[in-house]
């Protein structure tokens, strides 16, 4: 069985129990006519309905969803609705991102006597789902891989030349040590001279291994909910303390056990485009640093580059190159400038020039390239989950274990949706993509309607709660959506 | 899994635009289902046998009805699949009657929506599990907030039968609004002499704890177990000295203090007892206007009061009670109607509220039942009463009907006739509202006996003028609507029947008591037909005028509602939670604490378990299944039975992917 073809499309419908259900039932019982095409799945209450869900059927192809609960005020659960509507709102400005046309979802609001309320929902709903048409396939767009590669002046300077207060950072982490701290976590090189690799330091010597400048790209607050409940101490960039930050408004981790020592950045570099300069499969046999200018010596050659040609992306439009938190901080602050105007990710800004189906076909495209080796979520410090994701998980089964653009692209968004609100805008799940998947963009779609309805940015302060995890019995920045 | 599909007829209802045999053949096509068959009502005693009679025939694990909705029939076939050895909750129900038969007119279309949603039943079906409800004690002690009259009947009802009450009132005594009446309709008895004695009732009813000038401050636990935190809110004198004798009162030298109780049209002390017959007769000090506690000097009251009752540095005291219930009967205020400039806006001292001009009438108000004119003491001649003042007006934001305005006006005329009966009294009415038992008849009392002229019409202005002996009048000016022409009143008073809004703070308690409010700050009922007094929190049921508007034989039987209600909850030895409740896999929680933030009920805690591993917990009895925590959870570690993620997801797939 499906719907009747040539006559109905797809929608689905999750209506509470309470008074939207009600409320289809109060117009049923005065049989007034509606349209066919919409099939109702019955929940507790509108604030049980995980976006997820939403997103589910949309991505298997629902050409609508609709979804309707108690009016603001009215809950049976006297909350559950003013949830929703934060997450449905969000949702439904999300939705574009990924190429689906946000008139194909709505939410709203029908109490269980408003029958004729309900009735013009209904109609007016699938109206609207039948002039948008069926929705298109995710089989039948083409993918697309295309990507300019256009680089952002930076808003500041970039530098990458020694700092000078390293040693003094070291000092002071010694000193910690000396004090009872258990250790810090930091940098040292990795494998070859442009790249860094975390470095857990308990002794004097392990202290000196300690590196400070533009390959210390990892953020080190990934680690710290591990060690919840000891006392440690992290060294961190601007971007990796808010993270930090974030982990103690959600009280994942305790303010108390954490020292957090800081020193102005000048930026971190994108290692794949120093590589892009080098022969394909160059071995990396040294680098060398000053002022802004990257030296890398490979096979015998040299090769020149400036910041400005490799630094990641995030580092150009940074404003927040400081800790925004920190217990020590060595050095002289470095400058920080205005919010640049323009602070889309590349990926976002060449989204959002694009239409909705040519959107699909970019993440289709993306997607097949996606190998599921999920370090987007390992280098996340915000996916707290640890090993219980529920893309692994049978129970509940979000994600099956085909090999599709469809499933795959679904963890992205499992990944985007649960940080939205909580994002702080590290890019580490881009720069860990082996891909170089811009998986970014989508958690950017999220933060910017955040800050745009709620006025939030994740990271900033240690008491903040992120705006899905509470709500305001007013919402004065969102907007009703009345169908009837 | 085995799974029995019952396609009902519902008469002509469902097939009269279903073809339900096709619908149980399609059924029997749907994974697990072993048995589909279609019936004339599924409902009747046959109906409910061939479901139990085809669970043992075929050893069917689930079973599906298609019939009507769920808000209907689900109680009763749960008992059915019960009754035929089934857990209760291996079953589900295809809504194909209010949400498809009675919408669609197109058969094909119809019948293809039905067996769809069938579908969609089987899958959620095939992911149930049996649920088994909890056991637990209950505290046989109500809360009543609020001692107007509906408070007090529930009280005393409940007190009567055997249960503990615990009153909270946040004026220093009960009674009310009904208290400031000075007779009540249709009888036109006086309203202190039938409420009195109720309040001495309550008084000394041993099963009845009295806190006066209190508030709820808090409440939490759930049906059976709410522990409440209320707010003595200091009174400066020591209640179990008191006596009431009334001394610190005469002696009080502080005079301006306007008089609430007489809803300001007089001054009272700055330590007060509200009327002769207050319940409990304690005299409460007034800081905003007590020179003691204001300026340090005077202290007079301390000096004379014969028990040394006065306390002038008391400061407000919180007191816990356990209860397993709660009724609130907080009633009402009148609205602002001082918006409304047509009629003066406050300006005119000659027009007051009814309730003003009650409290003239009544003997033991400030002008001892006299009526005198509040500018100059005139005994009016001409009165004018203008009825749904701020109520049935859509423009004030106020659609709704006061309900008792049409009569306390109709009383108030009569009772001015019998006052003054030289007195003219014209009465501009929209409607008159009088359906209650001898209502209608006391309405015509007043036009045929008492010859108050009834004007139907609204008024436009009332102006204020000098007439030629210099004393004011009032010109008020209206429609009369019967006649089709303009009529103006010369009057010497104007009475308002102000219609009624929520009580001040309702809004704060619904959201304390964890209810339901709506545009209007009225608490809203479980049903507005068959659940009249319970709310949709488990365990808070509603009297009075805070669930809507009505008048005191309507309050009393609500209030003896709420109270039977009470007693029906508490006759059990044990209450029964809803087992469709959260539930934590404690192998996949994280502890990141997100569900324990949005629970609106507080109902998870975090707890230590062995090796100090911390998990969420759910407390069974205070999870009301709303399920904002699994739409929260990213782990989805708590799911809530019945309907978890899978079963959602297993219903969204059989939709989309099929």
């Amino acid at each position: 069985m499906s719907v009747l073809k040539g006559k109905e499309l797809r929608i689905v419908g999750f209506l509470c129990n309470w008074c939207s259900y009600g409320g289809a039932d109060t117009a049923g019982t005065a049989r007034a006519t509606q349209p066919t095409d919409l099939r109702i799945i019955r929940v507790p209450c509108s604030g049980r309905v995980n976006p997820l869900f939403v997103l589910k059927a949309l991505m298997n192809g629902a050409d609508g969803v609709l979804v309707s609960g108690c009016h603001p005020r009215d809950c049976h659960y006297s909350a559950g609705n003013f949830y929703a509507r934060r997450r449905l709102e969000l949702l439904k400005e999300f939705l574009p991102v990924i190429g689906i046309d946000p008139r194909r979802f709505e939410y709203t609001w029908v109490s269980a006597s408003e029958g004729p309320r309900w009735k013009s929902v209904v109609t007016n709903f699938t109206a609207r789902v039948h002039e948008l048409g069926p929705a298109p396939k995710w089989e039948d767009v083409p993918a697309r891989y295309d990507m300019p590669e256009d680089l952002v002046n930076p808003i500041r300077p970039l530098g990458c030349g020694a700092h000078p207060s390293l040693p003094e950072l070291k000092e002071a982490i010694k000193a910690a040590l000396a004090d009872g701290l258990e250790g810090v976590l930091g940098w040292k090189q990795g494998f070859d001279a442009i790249h860094a690799e975390p470095v857990f330091m308990t002794t004097p010597e392990e202290v000196d291994s300690l590196i400070w400048g533009p390959f210390n790209v990892q953020n080190l607050a990934v680690q710290l909910p591990l060690y919840k409940g000891r006392k440690i101490g992290v060294v961190v960039k601007g971007c990796d303390s808010k993270g930090v930050v974030e982990l103690m408004a959600e009280e994942l981790i305790s303010r108390d056990d954490v020292k957090i020592f800081g020193m102005g950045c000048n930026g971190t570099v994108n290692v794949s485009r120093i590589l892009a300069k080098l022969p394909e499969g160059a071995r990396i046999d040294g680098c060398t640093c000053k002022g802004s200018k990257i030296t890398v010596l490979s096979g015998g050659e040299s090769y020149e580059m400036t910041m400005n040609e490799v630094a990641q992306d995030k580092c150009r439009i940074c404003t927040k190159p400081n800790a925004v938190l920190s217990d020590v901080f060595c050095g002289t602050p470095t400058t920080e400038p205005e919010e640049p105007e323009d602070g889309r990710s590349p990926a976002l800004r060449f989204l959002d020039s694009l239409s909705l189906e040519e959107r699909m076909g970019f993440w289709k495209g993306q997607m097949e390239r996606c190998i599921a080796c999920h370090a987007c979520r390992g280098a996340c410090p915000m996916c707290v989950c640890r090993d219980h994701c529920v893309s692994d998980s049978r129970n509940p089964e979000w994600v099956t274990q085909e090999d599709t653009v469809q499933q795959k692209l679904f963890f992205q968004l499992i990944h985007a949706q649960h940080l939205a609100g909580r994002c702080t805008g590290c890019y580490e799940c881009e720069r860990a993509c082996p891909m170089d998947i811009p998986v970014f963009a989508l958690k950017q779609q999220f933060g910017r309607t955040i800050k745009k309805i709620f006025s939030y940015g994740a990271g900033l302060d240690p008491k903040g709660t992120p705006p899905l995890l509470t709500y305001k019995v007013d919402e004065p920045t969102i907007k009703e959506h009345d169908l009837a | 899994m085995k799974i029995g599909v019952f396609v009902c007829h519902c008469g002509s209802n469902i097939a009269a635009t279903v073809d339900c045999a096709a619908v149980a053949k399609a059924a029997l096509e749907y994974p697990d289902v072993v048995y589909a068959q279609d019936t004339m009502y599924t409902c009747s005693e046959p109906g409910q046998q061939s479901i139990v009679d085809a669970v043992k025939e075929h050893g069917l694990d689930g079973v599906v009805v298609a019939s009507c909705s769920p808000r209907m029939h689900e109680p009763t076939f749960r008992r059915t699949v019960e009754r035929a050895g089934l857990n209760r909750y291996m079953f589900e129900m295809a809504n194909i009657r209010e949400h498809v038969s009675w919408i669609g007119r197109d058969k094909e279309a119809n019948t293809n929506k039905a067996a769809e949603l069938v579908r969609l039943a089987v899958e959620k079906l095939r992911r149930n599990a049996p649920l088994y409800a909890k056991q637990f004690d209950v505290t046989k002690r109500v809360l009543v907030i609020g001692g107007g009259i509906a408070g007090i009947q529930a009280a005393l009802d409940a007190a009567e039968g055997g249960i503990e009450v615990v009153m909270v009132e946040r004026e220093s005594t009960i009674g009310g609004k009904m208290a400031k009446l000075d007779k009540t309709f249709p009888t036109i008895d006086c309203s202190s002499c039938v409420l009195a004695p109720k309040m001495v009732d309550v008084a000394q009813n041993p099963n009845i704890t009295l806190y006066a000038h209190s508030e709820v401050e808090s409440i939490s636990g759930f049906v059976g177990n709410f522990t409440v935190k209320i707010r003595k809110r200091a009174t400066f004198v020591d209640w179990t000295k008191c006596t009431g004798c009334g001394t610190c009162t005469e002696k009080c030298p502080t005079k301006n203090v306007p008089d609430a109780f007489n809803e300001n049209i007089s001054f009272c002390r700055a330590i007060n007892i509200p009327f002769p017959q207050a319940i409990p007769k304690k005299a409460t000090i007034n800081p905003d206007y007590c020179r003691k506690i204001k300026e340090g000097k005077c202290g007079v009251c301390a000096k004379v009061c014969p028990t040394g009752a006065i306390v002038y540095d008391m400061v407000d005291e919180i007191v816990e009670e356990k209860v397993g219930a709660i009724i609130a009967a907080t009633g009402y205020d009148l609205a602002d109607w001082k918006v409304i400039k047509e009629y003066g806006g406050g300006a005119y001292p000659d027009v007051i509220t009814s309730l003003q001009y009650e409290r003239m009438m009544s003997a033991s108000g400030p002008t001892a039942g006299h009526i005198h004119r509040p500018s100059d003491g005139m005994e009016p001649k001409n009165i004018v009463f203008i009825q749904c003042v701020c109520s049935r007006d859509p423009a004030l934001g106020r659609p709704y009907c006061s309900g008792f305005c049409c009569m306390y006006t109709a009383k108030q005329a009569i009772m001015t006739k019998d006052h003054l009966p030289d007195t003219e009294a014209f009465v501009f009415y929209m409607d008159i509202r009088a359906p209650g038992k001898m209502y209608d008849e006391f309405t015509r009392r007043a036009q045929e006996d008492y010859g108050v002229q009834y004007i139907r019409g609204r008024v436009s202005a009332i102006q204020p003028t000098i007439r030629p002996d210099g004393k004011v009048g009032y010109i008020v000016r209206g429609a009369d609507t019967l006649l089709g022409k303009q009529v103006e009143v010369d009057a010497d008073m104007v009475v308002l029947a102000v219609g009624v809004e929520a009580s001040k703070g309702a809004s704060h308690l619904a959201e304390t008591l964890r209810i339901s409010y709506d545009h209007f700050g009225f608490f809203v009922e479980s049903h507005v037909k068959l659940r009249p007094v319970e709310t949709n929190t488990a365990g808070v049921y509603l009297a009075g005028v805070c669930q809507g508007p009505k008048d005191i034989p309507a309050s009393v039987a609500q209030g003896s509602a709420a109270a039977a209600k009470v007693m029906a909850l508490f006759a059990k030895p044990k209450l029964e939670n809803d087992p469709q409740i959260s539930v934590v896999d404690i192998k996949r929680c994280v502890d990141c604490g997100k569900c324990i933030k949005v629970c609106p009920y507080q109902a998870i805690e975090e707890v230590e378990l062995r090796g100090g591993i911390k998990k969420a917990h759910v407390i069974e009895t205070v999870c009301q299944g709303c399920g904002v925590c699994t739409a929260t959870c990213p782990q989805g570690a708590i799911q809530l039975s019945h309907f978890t993620d899978n079963q959602i997801l297993a219903e969204v797939n059989a939709l989309c992917l099929s």
